[in-house]
Formats: C-alpha cells, structure tokens, sequence
C-alpha cells in the first residue's frame, strides 16, 4: 500500500522534479548565448632577446632594454611595469628558479619604476621594448621587475623577476 | 533524522510558529481564552521575532512531550525543516543540527543546506553567502539586530559564536521588505539560546577536537530563573594550528612553496567569546538584557599576502604549527541588546535596542608598496605602528520596533528600523574610508487569512539612508620616482591643482537615498502540499567603498575607483516554493529569478594607472543589468524506522546583462551541487553497554557531496574543477549513571580529496581545501536542580 502511494507519488511529483532539475544542470554546462572571453593574456620572456629575464643583471648609470612579448586570444589591453627594492626580502619571484640574494639592508635610495603603458588597438600579439635607465645614483642590490599585461576584457598576466642592479 | 511524520511535522510547527507561546502556557495559565483572542495576533507576527514567547526551551520540550504522545519522539525531532507559512523560503535550523555537522565556523556548518554557502578563509573563518550573494548582500541579524562588519574584505569573517546560538532560520531570496538594505540576497537570523524553562539552575559544558588543526576547544554555559528572572552565562574558547590541506606544495604563480607536513603556514589561531545576560520573563511582558564579546586571533597564510608573494623563513614558522606570526588578524565585537516583547490587549510589540562595536585591526610587517617611503618613518611621528596596515573601528547603534496586531482576518505588523554606524579607519595601508551612516526604515505587513489553508501576504516598505564618507589622504607623498635616469617629482608635474602630493584617496561626501520596496506573496496548502508563490522588490544602498574608494589593494594588484554618483541597487525577485510531506517522504524544489536594474560590480578593466593606481590595474566599481535564476532541491525518505535518505541539489545561474562585462557572470557564483546523504539511527530506545552505561539513539550517517566544475567566471577568477567530497557522521546519547552526554563524530573529507572550492578566498593561489578532518564533540549536562537526566 505504501510502496503504491511512492510510486505513484514519484512518478507524479519526485520524477518531473529531478528532471527539471537536471536539466538545468545541463543547461548550465552547455548554454552560452554570449561568446564570452574568458582567456587571459601571457607573457613571454623566454625568447631570445627578451630582457630581463630571471636573475638578470642591470647596471647602475646605464640603460637596457625591456622587451618581452604578449599574447592574447581576443584583443590585448595594456601592460604595466614595476621595479622595487627587495632589500628586505620581502617577497619572492613569481618564477620558478631562485637567485642568489644580498644580506637583508635599509634602503636609502632604491630605485622605483611605476609606469603603465599602452598597446596598440587590435593586436592579439605585440613585442614591447621599453627604455630605461637607471641612475647613477640608485641603492645597487636585489630588485624585483614586475611585469603586468591585460587584455581588453581585464584578464591579466603577471611576472615577478628577481633581477641585480649593479655599481 | 529528518523525517518527521505528517502529524508531529504539523504539530511541530504550530509549536514553533506563533503559537508557541499558547503551548508554554497552555497549561499554566489556564490559557484557553487567551488563546482563542490573541492566536491570530501572535500567529502572523513577523520581523526579527527574536524572542519567542516565552522560553524556546520549553517549547522543545512541549513538543518533545507531543511528540511523545504520538510516540514519535525518538528520531522526529527535525534537524532542520523548511518554514510554513512565510513567503519566503525559509529554513529552520536546530542545535542538533549545529552540533551533528559542526564546522569550522557557523557557515561552515550551515552550508550544507541547500542554496547556502560560504567564502571561506582558512580552516575558521567564512562569510556568507546565499544563492550566489555575499558581503552586504547578505544580512545577519543576531538577537534581532543587524550584524555589522560585511563590508571589511573578503579575509575577514563573521564574528558569531555557532555555540551561543539558539535556532536559526535562514531565508533565501530578497527580504527587504522586512529588514531592510542588505537583505538583498538573503538573511540569517540567529535567535537566542533558550532560557531556563523552571526555577532553578543548570548548565551544559561542550567540549570539542578535531584533527585537522589539532583544535580543541569547548564552550560552557550555566543558566538559571528564580521566577520571572532568568540569567546565564557562556564562555567559549578554542584554540587550533595550521590547517593541513592534501598537497605537499602549492604554487603562487609559478614559484613552488612547500608545505611543512601540508599544513598551511601560519593559519593558527584562537577565539575566545563571552555572553551575559539576564531578564525579566513574565506572561505578559518580557525584556532581557544581554551582553557578548567575540575575540578572534588567526593567521593568514605567510607565503601569499593576497595574491603577493611574500617570502618568508620557513623554518622559523615551522618550528611550531600552534603559533601566530604575521601576517594575522585580530577582531573583537562587543554587542549589548536589550530585547523586550509584550502584550497590551490585541497588540504584540517588540523592541530591539543594540549597541554593537566591532574593531578589527590586520598586522603585517611594514612593506613600501608603490609611492611608500622605503623605511617607515619614526613611530613615535606617527599614528600608526609600521605593523598596523589595517585598522577599523566601528561603533552601531541599533534600535527596532515592531507591533503586530489582527483586524478580522488580517495580521498586520508596522515596523521601524533604525541604524546608525561611525567606522573609523587606520594603519598604514588605504581600502576602505571612514564613514557615518544613517538608516532608517518604516514597513507595513500584512498576512491575510483568506482562509484555514491560505495566506495572502502583502507588505510595503520606505527607506531612507544617509552616508557620509570621511576624507583620507594618504600619509605619504606619491614622491620621487625615476624616469629615464632622472629623479622625477610627479606629482607636481601630472596632478593638477589644488591636490597636493600627499593624495586624496577619498573626498568629503554626502549622499542620501531614498527606497520604496514591497512585496507580495500567497501560501496555499493542500493536504500535504504547500505552494508558495513570492514577487518582490528589494534594495541595498552603496556602501561607503563602493561610492568613494580610491586605493590601492596592493595585495590583489588592483586599483579600485568607486564611483560617488552609484544609485542604490533595485532587485526584483520571483520565488517559488514547491512541499510535499508525505508519511515518509519529504520534498520541497524551490526555484527563483532574479532580476537587478543595477547591480554594483567592481568591474576589471584593460587599463593600469601610474598615478593613483601605483601601477597597478584599475577595477570600477559599475553598474549593470543582472538576470540571476536557480533552483534548490531537498528530499527526504524514510525507508523504514531506520533508514532514511537525503537529496540535497542547488543549481545557480547569473549573468550579466548590460555593461562592459555582458553575457558574463558575477563573481563568487557557486557551481552547481549535489549532495546525497543516508542516514541510519536505532529504532531501539537505549541498551546497557556495560553496567550503568547506556547508549541511547545512535546514529550514524555519510554524506556525498558532488560538485560540477564552474566554468563561467569573471576576471580574475579562475575555473575550478569538479569534485566530490565524502563525510561522515556518528554519535549517540551515552547514560552515564544519571547523566546525558551527547558524543557526536564526524568524519570530514574522509578520503582526504584534494580539490578547490570555487568561492574560497585561497582559490586564487590554487590552495586546496582542508584534508580529512576527525571531529569529535561532547555535550554534558549540569544540573542542580533535579539530579535527574535532562531530556535532548
């Protein structure tokens, strides 16, 4: 008598349910109306000619090159570099490879780069080269080059290099 | 477990709902008369309804006693049962429920209710979130006031001790009409613990371990009434180690951290609460006064500060799992609440006044992130010391008024809320600015009988909020940097006039919004169906960082811009509700849509700005069309006196409709789940184990969760795979001479599953959940006045 009434109950109530209910599951797995871009941008610095690479070493009073590539499926944003004191260690590269570090000091003239720049409209690829210069008379020591690239949906990609500023 | 029958399953809610207050009297007083005069008062009465009349306690252990007679009383009490007669979906939750899947946190715990989940931060501390909503879209109402603390980040929990609570219900979907701004995604409402029922004094110790992060802790409480006075106290304290999580290294970026042991680094903490209260509890009038601290110390993982690597000395942090360094956090939140109800001819009127202060400060070791002068200048010239980078100090005060009253068939409740918040900020580090608020709102509700089986629900709601941002500068000058090999001052060359080089972060200003909500609703049962159909409006006003931030997370990487001309959110809402109880079967599919005109999402551009920004990449906060709709599932079946089953499912789907991120979905949405429980408890009604020690009611139960991967996300989410993660849970009633002593065990992540939760705040950094985790929790009775054992 009981079972009869579950049965029927299922069939009538319980089954309708879970299969609404699977199907929206479904829906979510497969359904999407707008082509969505849900792929960020990436970094290369493993080609030659990119600079600075991991444990890279730059010279105080001198200028080098930045160039690195980026990449994006869709449409690039723009990127952004940083250059800061790591004199205390504070934090680590975003890499896999570990540099050689100086004793922990005070800083009393680091270098500081902030600056962001734009890319070029509709490249899916671009090679940045940016000079910079160093002045003479900076804290030398170990620094951390940041790296940050967006595309134009505002995924990003970011590199943290342990580089050497020289005398 | 969950079952009950359909007659106890009634009778239960009648209990618990609005009549409950008949039962406890109904045999004292000779009540009879009362009851036919002011039932349909009581019965309707809506809003915070923190106190229910008279003592929770007794209102268990009237229905345990109607239990009994239906001879139900071994398995039926629910551990947690979806409200009747609300037009909102609403789950009820009880302390058996809270004490059988006890989790790190009180979100933790309750996130195995369909519909319901958390963000979580570490192995203690969560915030909710409702369908797919958090932060301030979620409100939190303990003892009838509005917990206030959301807005602090997303490494920041609730400070709510899950041992000081009574019931809780939990209501999914928009609730504004009653509670105001906030209540846009959802409430929880934590009631009080009950009072003592009958003279005299008892207590309960609670004692709790768990393996993971070598926890211990436990909670004792004592309680008394001499009359109309009861009184108690609660004291709470727990202390744990790093949480230990099933990988041997995880990866911030590329960079390999290994984990000592696999615990995560310095993710220890402590917590230590204490509650108070006393009151006058009479059949006509009842005002109880109560005060509570929460302390809370605990540790964020050292390599990662965000999303910032950091690099820190392994071994000093390893050499002890148990200690604290930075960086961590300290919270203390102090509320003081008087809650008083009585009853004045046909009128039943409630008061809440509150005063809440929550101080949270975040200590970390002074590093010069962007324009920051590369050593901290003297202390002793500054504020704040070079280890404070976040100080809020938030002082509410609260006051609500409610009064329910019956015209015919009618059960009106006129409301007024009101608020007021002075958050101050400090520490070296800029998110969020100081502000003052001021809210007050004013609703009608009314729930029209149209007949035994049929509710109309209608309500109307005004509001009215002010907010006054404080200006902040940063304490530093944006200075020197250098630029092709010169040493550049750029603020004076790029800003213009009148800013000066320390800049302004946030400015001075005023904004006050206005809101009309409203809502309407019908209940109609048949038998042993319940259909719910509600259509409402719900709002949330901007909160203070949305309209004026302008700093930098340096530990995200992002530059957040508020906007100050944001509108308040308006958010329209279906909800349907769908119950069948049955003899042996229980199921309620609720299904909603959702639809916000504005919705304020901090939204990632393609742009990094140099200036204000330090380089890092500008977030806006925006606002866009959003469509939200889902549903949840719970089913229960009795196979025999036994055996019983759960099916647990939520399914969620947002998106956005207009604005730079159409066609994409909101952040922190929760992938599909499902849960599939089984549940086994003795039919017996005790046996002697050895001598005089019995165990009564064991049971024993697994849960399996699955979960679908989540592949929508907005920047800077990432995919999270599917999963499925299996606990288990045991315990029983052991009489040990005259004592009742409940032991409850669980077995959480039992296969220790590696996988990541999509919500959790360490998902960014690709930290796996906590591993398998052996919960173990007493609960002893004390009591003086009888000697004899007290009933579950």
């Amino acid at each position: 008598m009981k079972n009869i009434r579950f049965i029927s109950f299922s069939v009538a109530f319980i089954l309708p349910s879970l299969v609404v209910f699977m199907l929206l599951l479904l829906v979510a797995c497969n359904k999407d109306r707008h082509a969505i871009d849900d792929v960020p941008p990436s970094i290369d610095v493993g080609f030659t000619g990119a600079f600075p690479k991991q444990c890279s070493t730059l010279k105080r009073g001198e200028t080098f090159t930045f160039r690195a590539r980026f990449t994006d499926n869709v449409e690039l944003g723009s990127f952004s570099l940083d250059m800061h004191h790591n004199f205390d260690h504070h934090s680590h590269s975003t890499e896999v490879g570990e540099c050689t570090l100086e004793p922990v000091k005070v800083p009393i003239n680091p270098f500081v780069l902030i600056k962001s720049y734009d890319i070029p409209a509709g490249q899916q690829s671009y090679e940045a080269e940016i000079t910079i210069t160093i002045p003479a008379d900076v804290d030398p020591g170990n620094y951390h080059f940041m790296i940050m690239v967006s595309d134009q949906t505002g995924w990003t990609d970011m590199k943290g290099l342990s580089v050497h500023i020289t005398e | 477990m969950l079952h009950l029958s359909f007659q106890s399953l009634y009778l239960q809610h009648n209990c618990d709902y609005g009549m409950r207050f008949c039962f406890n009297n109904f045999w004292r007083v000779g009540f009879l008369i009362w009851f036919v005069v002011l039932y349909p008062n009581t019965n309707g009465c809506v809003g915070q309804e923190n106190i229910r009349p008279i003592d929770s306690s007794r209102n268990t252990q009237d229905s345990l006693r109607w239990s009994n007679l239906l001879q139900e009383v071994r398995i039926n009490v629910p551990l947690y049962q979806q409200k009747q007669d609300s037009p909102l979906q609403t789950d009820i939750i009880t302390q058996d429920f809270i004490r059988r899947y006890k989790g790190g946190s009180l979100m933790h715990t309750l996130s195995r209710l369909p519909g319901i989940g958390l963000i979580g931060i570490g192995s203690s501390q969560s915030k909710p979130l409702i369908r797919g909503l958090g932060f301030n879209r979620v409100s939190v109402v303990e003892k009838g006031i509005r917990h206030e603390g959301q807005q602090w980040g997303v490494d920041h929990g609730l400070e709510i001790d899950q041992f000081a609570t009574g019931t809780i219900e939990v209501i999914r979907g928009g609730g504004s009409f009653l509670y105001g701004s906030d209540a846009i995604g959802g409430v929880i409402q934590i009631h009080n613990e009950p009072y003592r029922p009958e003279n005299g004094f008892s207590g309960n110790l609670q004692l709790l371990a768990k393996s993971n992060s070598n926890l211990f802790g436990g909670s004792a409480m004592l309680k008394g009434r001499t009359d109309h006075w009861v009184y108690g106290a609660r004291y709470t304290w727990q202390s744990y180690a790093d949480y230990r999580v099933p990988a041997d290294t995880v990866y911030v970026y590329s960079y390999a951290v290994p984990l000592h042991k696999r615990k995560v680094r310095n993710t220890a903490g402590r917590e230590r609460n204490l509650h108070l209260y006393s009151g006058y509890v009479g059949d006509l009038f009842q005002s109880i006064f109560s005060i509570s601290q929460v302390i809370q110390r605990s540790g964020f993982f050292a390599n990662a500060h965000g999303l910032e690597p950091r690099r820190v000395d392994h071994a000093f942090h390893d050499s002890s799992s148990r200690d604290l360094q930075w960086p961590f956090q300290e919270v203390e939140h102090l509320k003081i609440i008087n809650e008083s109800v009585w009853h004045a001819g046909r009128h039943r009127m409630e008061l809440e006044a509150g005063f809440q202060y929550n101080f949270r400060e975040e200590f970390s070791p002074y590093v010069n992130h962007g324009y920051m002068p590369p050593v901290y200048p003297d202390p002793d010239a500054m504020d704040t010391p070079p280890t404070l980078e976040r100080l809020y100090d938030k002082k509410v005060y609260s006051l609500n008024f409610r009064d329910c009253f019956s015209i015919g068939k009618h059960t009106f409740t006129v409301g007024f809320n009101g608020e007021h918040q002075d958050n101050v900020i400090g520490g070296w580090s800029f998110l969020t600015p100081g502000f003052r608020q001021y809210s007050t709102g004013l609703f009608l509700y009314d729930q029209f009988r149209l007949t035994e089986n049929n509710i109309l629900h209608l309500a109307i709601r005004a509001d009215r909020n002010s907010i006054h941002i404080e200006e902040y500068r940063d304490w530093f000058p944006s200075g020197t940097v250098h630029e092709n090999g010169k040493t550049v001052e750029i603020q004076a060359a790029t800003l213009p006039a009148p800013q000066t080089e320390y800049l302004l972060r946030a400015a001075d200003l005023t904004r006050t919004f206005t809101d009309f909500v409203w809502s309407a609703g019908i209940n109609q049962r048949w038998d042993r169906t319940e259909l719910n159909v509600n259509v409402g409006k719900s709002f949330r006003v901007p909160i203070a960082k949305e309209l004026g931030a302008n700093g930098v997370n340096y530990h995200y990487f992002s530059y957040e811009k508020g906007d100050p001309d944001l509108s308040p959110e308006q958010s329209y809402q279906l909800d349907l509700g769908i119950g069948w109880s049955g003899t042996d079967l229980n199921v309620n599919l609720s299904p909603y849509y959702n639809y916000f005109t504005n919705y304020i999402y901090l939204n990632p551009t393609s742009l990094y700005d140099y200036q204000y920004g330090a380089g890092n990449q500008v977030f806006e906060y925006s606002q866009a069309q959003v469509a939200r709709y889902g549903a949840e599932l719970s089913l229960n079946y009795r196979f025999s006196s036994q055996w019983s089953a759960d099916i647990l499912g939520e399914y969620l789907r947002a998106e956005q409709l207009s604005g730079e991120k159409k066609g994409f979905t909101l952040p922190f949405s929760p992938p599909a789940s499902l849960l599939v429980a089984l549940h086994w408890t003795s039919g017996d009604s005790g046996r002697s184990v050895q001598g005089s020690i019995w165990l009564d009611r064991p049971y024993a139960s697994v849960d399996l969760k699955f979960s679908a991967a989540q592949n929508r996300i907005v920047p800077p989410e990432k995919k999270t795979g599917a999963y499925y993660v299996v606990n288990l849970q045991a315990g029983a009633i052991l009489q040990v001479a005259k004592t009742t002593i409940h032991v409850d065990i669980q077995a959480k992540n039992i296969l220790d599953t590696k996988y990541m939760e999509h919500t959790s705040f360490y998902r960014l950094i690709e930290m796996p959940e906590q591993g398998r985790n052996i919960v173990l929790s007493m609960s002893i009775p004390l009591d003086w006045t009888k000697g004899t054992k007290t009933t579950g």
